[in-house]
């Protein structure tokens, strides 16, 4: 990027997606703690349904997406808390960055830190609840990517509307729960599937709808977003 | 035969000493003055509430 | 002359609500499985078709303030997700009270159950969304965005929560349904719509002036309903 020739779309969302997981990345203490709560919620959860091992197994995949969802709401609310201590949106505003840009940048960065959460939560499930992935390790990968892709989106855009009013943490979840209910069935059963095998080939149904869901919903963010932090 | 003509009187006399319903649900009068009743209780509230939120007409002396 | 129009709206709707009552409660015959249960129809369909008119308007007229920022967009999406809500827990709470003789449960996890209680807690978010913004523009861009990504949810929120066992009415062409029912069902239809629009209008009214009392417009005579507000926007 040099100052004739302002960063493109996919350019300036790569700046800012870099940006924000090296500022994560910086300051581990808040990626640590994101971990140890969705660890302790998967947790709590294995303790709250008793030790009936069957049942845990059954719902393990509920569980886990419960987890990354509440982690998410830590996750995005950090997302623009940067900007607002500092009140850089307004830097972020006068650079000629396109506002679409930003959202990427942000939306795919909120989507990667919430992957990897995911992937960590993988082996504590299988030691906690005692799963296993009888469809493997690449149809749970592809699952958790869509998954985490399909809460970001939505939820980068409504993170911008909450975090500058005063009921931020409350409206947050108000916002964004209703409206990602389709995405977190479908991940969940998908992953249930993975878990516990798939005879009437359903999987494929489900991935669908996550693909749906995340078009439609980085659709909405692309087209919205700019409205949204437009001075 | 004899049993020809009674059979269908024993019949109808076991028949007689279960009474099956007309097939479909009886009264529930109840649920539907509940729905009927919540419908306009909510609709009057309703149109209190924005009887009492009418707008007034701006005062020409307003100003911040 | 438009407080006249709306004052008779009213009274046209209670009216046609109070014939609709009788159609309903004594005129159409009692079906033939449920009895009399069935006559909850009369006003529980109604109420949902009026909600989902209500969002569809909302979802209007968020667009429509994204793409030209007036304020009368603005104070008729408020208006129409209010209503909304309205019916929309009449019509979600008349469903349960339904449900409790006909399917033995006071809830179950149907489609369209699931859908429009997601979709109330949806609104209530887009409704406190709007409570707690103060700045009346980025309030109503804010407003406009919930409300356009709420309204494009429901098919997808459909389709998701379809894929389960669905135990709702499949809903019934009126050529195979008694014609008084029909009658009534269509009657009632329109005794709610009437008190929707009126509803609508009237909660449009209390917008707008909030609106005005808000952005402080400059003196204008007291009878013009139009002013400009202080960076510019039209009223």
């Amino acid at each position: 990027m040099n100052a004739r020739h302002p960063p493109g779309l996919l350019e300036g969302a790569f700046l800012i997606l870099r940006k924000d997981l090296l500022i994560e990345w910086h300051t581990r203490a808040r990626l640590n703690a994101l971990l140890f709560f969705a660890l302790a919620t998967l947790l709590i959860f294995s303790f709250a349904l008793g030790p009936d091992t069957k049942l845990l197994e059954q719902n393990a995949g509920g569980y886990l997406w419960l987890a990354i969802l509440f982690a998410s709401l830590m996750a995005l609310g950090e997302s623009f808390r940067v900007e607002r201590e500092n009140a850089s949106l307004d830097g972020l505003r006068l650079l000629p960055v396109n506002p679409r840009a930003v959202f990427l940048g942000k939306a795919l960065g909120n989507a990667a830190i919430l992957f990897g959460l995911s992937l960590v939560l993988i082996p504590v499930m299988v030691g906690l609840f005692g799963v296993s992935l009888a469809l493997g390790l690449g149809s749970l990968g592809l699952i958790l990517v869509l998954g985490c892709l399909a809460i970001s989106a939505p939820g980068t855009l409504y993170s911008a509307i909450a975090s500058n009013g005063q009921a931020r943490d409350v409206l947050l979840p108000l916002l964004l729960f209703p409206l990602i209910i389709p995405a977190l069935l479908a991940a969940v059963k998908a992953t249930s599937l993975v878990f516990q095998g798939d005879p009437m080939s359903q999987l494929n149904s489900w991935l669908l709808l996550l693909g749906g869901f995340n078009l439609t919903y980085w659709g909405l963010g692309v087209a919205l977003f700019p409205q949204v932090i437009e001075e | 035969m004899m049993l020809d003509r009674v059979l269908p009187l024993l019949i109808e006399q076991l028949a007689a000493q279960y009474p099956v319903g007309a097939g479909r649900i009886q009264g529930g009068w109840g649920y539907v003055w509940a729905s009927y009743g919540i419908t306009w209780g909510a609709f009057a509230v309703y149109s209190l509430s924005l009887w009492l939120r009418r707008a007034h007409p701006p005062m020409p002396e307003e100003h911040q | 002359m438009a407080q006249r129009t709306r004052q008779g709206l009213f009274a046209l709707a209670v009216a046609m609500l109070a014939i609709g009552a009788w159609l309903g409660l004594s005129w159409a015959p009692p079906d033939r499985e449920m009895g009399d249960v069935q006559r909850i129809m009369y006003v529980h369909v109604p109420s949902m078709w009026m909600a989902l008119l209500a969002m569809t308007l909302n979802f209007a007229c968020s667009i429509g303030y994204l793409l030209k920022k007036s304020w009368a967009f603005d104070s008729l999406a408020e208006a129409s997700a209010e209503v909304g809500m309205l019916f929309g827990a009449v019509g979600l709470a008349l469903g349960s009270i339904w449900a409790r003789p006909t399917w033995g449960v006071w809830w179950t996890w149907d489609p369209r159950l699931t859908t429009a209680a997601i979709l109330l807690v949806a609104y209530a978010g887009y409704l406190a969304l709007r409570r707690f913004v103060e700045d009346p523009e980025r309030r109503a861009v804010w407003a406009a965005v919930t409300g356009i990504v709420a309204f494009v949810d429901v098919p997808l929120i459909w389709y998701s929560v379809q894929w389960w066992r669905s135990i709702h009415q499949i809903q019934s062409s009126p050529k195979t349904v008694d014609p008084q029912m029909v009658l009534t069902l269509r009657w009632n239809t329109f005794a709610f719509l009437a008190l929707g629009i009126f509803f609508i209008w009237s909660r449009y009214r209390v917008a707008q002036s909030e609106r005005r009392h808000e952005l402080a417009a400059p003196p204008t005579l007291p009878s013009a309903p139009q002013g400009l507000t202080a960076s510019g926007v039209r009223l």
